[in-house]
């Protein structure tokens, strides 16, 4: 990843954008960038402005100041270029639910501009991917929702796009289909794919992301890497310690090593857990050495990370904004 | 259950009074009154009874703004819960039937009742310039709240009956033009069809319709109250003249109440109850109708997508498809051998040329077919996105919103090719019996209008939910007045000019020219609006 953001453009480019409806601001000053084949997760509260961003970004909204490209195209001065390189799941189902599965990914492929004899294959290709090929022949309306998001998923990639822009695509799902879609997701950046994927789901987006952007009324208040946002550079490092088996002394052999400020055991815990808190002037490497040195039955150490829940709560205001 | 219909009932009415579009009919009904009060003027010259002739121009306002908001305003009463899929909420709420037909129809009916009392001063106006007494007023304003009952209800049970609000207004709208066109068809045919070809108790039976349903006919009441000959023309008029009700003008006692009302709240009464009861048994949610899901009979009536695919998107699933094109097809060969047949029953005329009146009637009926199916495709093609929520993802395919509007035009004008056709077959037919009747001024003033009314409902379905073809039929009216007279003008007078320069092609020129210039200050700028307003729309 480091070598995509050194040599090549950015997927998306988000410069200074705002935007108002009837006086109320909805962005205000937005600027973050996504680099290419990259999961980019786009987090914030109910109305922070995510649905707005992501729209200036698919050229459906003409922004009131700002730059947004895609690959370097101006969504303002290019739009249908713009287009034909992104692919735009809304937040509800807007489907036509009197076509079949097949009729709708064929008409969204004829209106890419895909000639009749790729369009075959192509639907193949996505309807394989998207694990719905045994349903090709079946009426929209007549398919539950986990399978009609499988089916929206598809009429995004039919064009091959290089950047998918994915509004709340889990909402309604049940954990399976969330957790097939999120499947997919990974597949789909292995295929080399950029994923900008907005979602209230915070412990699949951290699993799945590579950076993220949290929005909060309308400002962005982090963009990077999901590894920056989750380490907090503020506080002490907090370690977890699991041992193969109980031992009563563990506790005591652990707080007398040098630059353990403390030691406590989690709760609802069999006493083979320990969090310790390290001090500043101790690396982990060193801390380890002296552990091992224990000979405690040591199962796994780790640094324990703040959760992106956390790092939301702690980077968004609390309430609704007015 | 009192307090349930008390809070949908103001509900609904807070609702309506902060909605922009009630006022906006509200207004544009005050224009109108304004309008019949200028008519009015125009006639009084060299007539008498000014009075009079205002109050038949408000009446007939009336009873078209009654009807059409049967198809538009009251058939939304209980399918707009059901398209916003909040139905199921009201009975959670502990709605019974009553509540929810009471609640949203009643309100509405009220609010409508409004729009006959702000006429009030225009009505005092007309007593005071003569020729109508106070009486006859009021009596024709019963009538008219009685006909506005029923129509309430009328589309209130087609709202109860109908999944979605377009079916139920495309029902009310079905059983409004069998009610009013019926007795003139029935009259006809019968007077056509030769002696002895229908059985005595089946021609009784069809006799005995028009004055059954003249009896409810509040064209028929007005009629018999206002005593005059301007409803002639109209369905009904004088269909009740067996009636003993007398007439104010003449001095005679004057019935307030006559069958027309009771008869109107009888059946308003009974359509309610039916619609309470019934309320249950059709409250599914829409479903989606249309194609069949089986294999072979999809592989015929669906293609594959063209590479015009949102042209194919749209004759395919919006006008109905190769197979409704045949059907249509069809019947406009059923309807062009029923003239002909008609013309041999006749026996004055023999062989395929429509000849005497025959030709010129079918002409009418292929262009009344024209210009209903041209309404329906331009106010729904757009709404139709707008409805399944699918107007955003078609925005963000790669074409101008101008291709992808165009496209839709190309989808439905395929859809109008089996009345074209036939229209063509008409004319090639019966050219005698048009040429008679029709110039080609006639020709340029109907294309003209026709294209604004399309374009006018294709805007309105932007802004409206439902009311884009009742709405169009209410602006094209006084548009038709203000357009007809330059349209005729321009069209006689560049005809004239091409023949004094003598063009041989005058008729042609005359029509460019009329074309291009109602296309640049008319149609363009009203196509840059449905642009913006669809790409605005597609923002959501």
């Amino acid at each position: 990843m480091a070598e995509i953001t050194r040599n090549t453009v950015p997927a998306i480019s988000v410069t200074n954008l705002s935007h108002a409806f009837k006086g109320h601001q909805a962005l205000s000053q937005v600027t973050f960038c996504v680099m290419p084949q990259t999961l980019h997760g786009f987090v914030g509260p109910n109305g922070a402005g995510k649905t707005t961003t992501l729209k200036a970004i698919c050229t459906l909204l003409k922004p009131s100041w700002g730059e947004v490209q895609v690959f370097g195209s101006s969504v303002r001065a290019d739009p249908i270029a713009v287009r034909r390189r992104i692919g735009f799941m809304p937040d509800h189902f807007s489907m036509y639910r009197q076509m079949t599965v097949f009729e709708y990914l064929d008409f969204f492929a004829a209106a890419y501009g895909l000639p009749l004899k790729q369009r075959d294959s192509v639907i193949h290709d996505v309807l394989t991917l998207t694990d719905m090929d045994g349903r090709r022949n079946d009426l929209i309306s007549g398919l539950s929702r986990g399978m009609q998001q499988r089916v929206s998923l598809a009429r995004v990639l039919v064009h091959d796009p290089d950047l998918l822009l994915l509004d709340e695509p889990a909402s309604g799902l049940d954990p399976r289909a969330r957790i097939e879609l999120m499947e997919i997701l990974r597949e789909l950046r292995r295929m080399g794919k950029t994923v900008f994927i907005s979602s209230h789901i915070l412990s699949e987006l951290a699993e799945l992301c590579d950076s993220v952007t949290i929005i909060d009324r309308g400002q962005i208040k982090f963009s990077g890497p999901m590894d920056v946002l989750l380490e907090n550079p503020d506080e002490q490092p907090l370690y977890n310690l699991r041992l193969a088996a109980v031992s009563e002394t563990a506790m005591q052999q652990i707080k007398v090593l040098p630059g353990v400020e403390s030691v406590s055991e989690p709760e609802f815990t069999t006493g083979r857990d320990f969090n310790i808190l390290l001090s500043p002037n101790i690396s982990a490497n060193d801390f380890l050495r002296e552990l091992l040195n224990l000979n405690l039955p040591i199962t796994a150490f780790s640094q324990q990370r703040r959760h992106l829940n956390q790092a939301f709560m702690d980077l968004t205001t609390r309430g609704v904004r007015t | 259950m009192i307090s349930g219909v008390l809070t949908l009932f103001n509900w609904t009415l807070k609702m309506d009074s902060k909605s922009i579009y009630p006022h906006v009919i509200r207004a544009v009904f005050a224009f109108l009154m304004m309008f019949s009060i200028g008519a009015a003027f125009v006639n009084a010259f060299g007539n008498n009874s000014i009075g009079l002739r205002l109050f038949e121009t408000i009446c007939l306002f009336n009873v078209i703004l009654i009807t059409v908001s049967g198809i538009s305003y009251f058939v939304t009463a209980v399918t707009e819960e059901k398209d916003a899929g909040t139905y199921a909420l009201l009975r959670l709420a502990g709605m019974n039937s009553l509540s929810i037909t009471l609640g949203k129809s009643t309100s509405r009916l009220v609010s409508s009742l409004m729009l006959l009392v702000i006429q009030l001063p225009f009505t005092f106006l007309s007593i005071t310039l003569g020729g109508i007494l106070w009486q006859q007023i009021v009596a024709s304003y019963i009538a008219l709240a009685a006909w506005m009952a029923l129509v309430a209800n009328l589309a209130l049970f087609c709202s109860v009956r109908c999944a979605t609000s377009g079916r139920a207004a495309g029902l009310a709208g079905t059983i409004l033009g069998i009610f009013f066109f019926s007795p003139v068809i029935i009259t006809n045919g019968l007077a056509a069809l030769p002696a002895g070809l229908l059985s005595k108790s089946v021609t009784s039976f069809l006799e005995s319709i028009p004055p059954a349903l003249s009896s409810v006919s509040v064209m028929a009441r007005l009629s018999e109250l206002l005593g005059t000959s301007s409803f002639n023309g109209i369905p009904f008029s004088g269909g009740a003249s067996g009636g003993n009700l007398p007439l104010g003008a003449s001095g005679r006692e004057l019935a307030f109440f006559g069958g027309q009302f009771w008869l109107s709240l009888i059946i308003a009464f009974v359509l309610f109850v039916f619609s309470t009861l019934t309320l249950d048994l059709w409250s599914a949610p829409a479903e989606v109708s249309g194609f069949s899901s089986n294999q072979k009979l999809r592989r015929w009536s669906v293609s594959r997508c063209w590479r015009l695919a949102i042209a194919w998107k749209e004759f395919l699933y919006f006008t109905g498809g190769r197979s409704f094109l045949i059907t249509k097809m069809v019947c406009g060969g059923v309807l062009v051998a029923g003239f002909i047949f008609f013309q041999q029953l006749e026996g004055r005329f023999s062989g395929l040329t429509l000849q005497g009146e025959n030709g010129w009637g079918l002409l009418l009926t292929l262009t009344g077919w024209l210009t209903i199916e041209s309404l329906l495709y331009s106010s729904g093609c757009l709404f139709y996105e707008i409805r399944q929520s699918t107007q955003s993802t078609l925005a963000t395919v790669p074409m101008s919103s101008t291709r992808v509007l165009a496209e839709k035009l190309a989808g439905c004008a395929m859809g109008l090719v089996p009345v074209l056709f036939w229209m063509l077959v008409a004319v090639l037919i019966g050219y005698a019996s048009i040429s008679d009747h029709c110039s080609a001024t006639m020709v340029i003033s109907y294309l003209i209008i026709l294209s604004f009314s399309v374009h006018i409902s294709v805007l309105l379905s932007l802004y409206t939910r439902w009311a884009a073809l009742p709405l169009t039929i209410l602006v094209s009216f006084p548009a038709f007045f203000c357009l007809a007279a330059p349209i005729y003008a321009l069209a006689v007078t560049t005809e004239q000019i091409a023949r004094s320069q003598h063009f041989r092609m005058s008729v042609l020129i005359s029509a460019l020219v009329n074309m291009f210039w109602t296309w640049l200050f008319i149609l363009l700028p009203l196509q840059i609006w449905i642009r913006d307003r669809w790409n605005h729309v597609s923002e959501h």
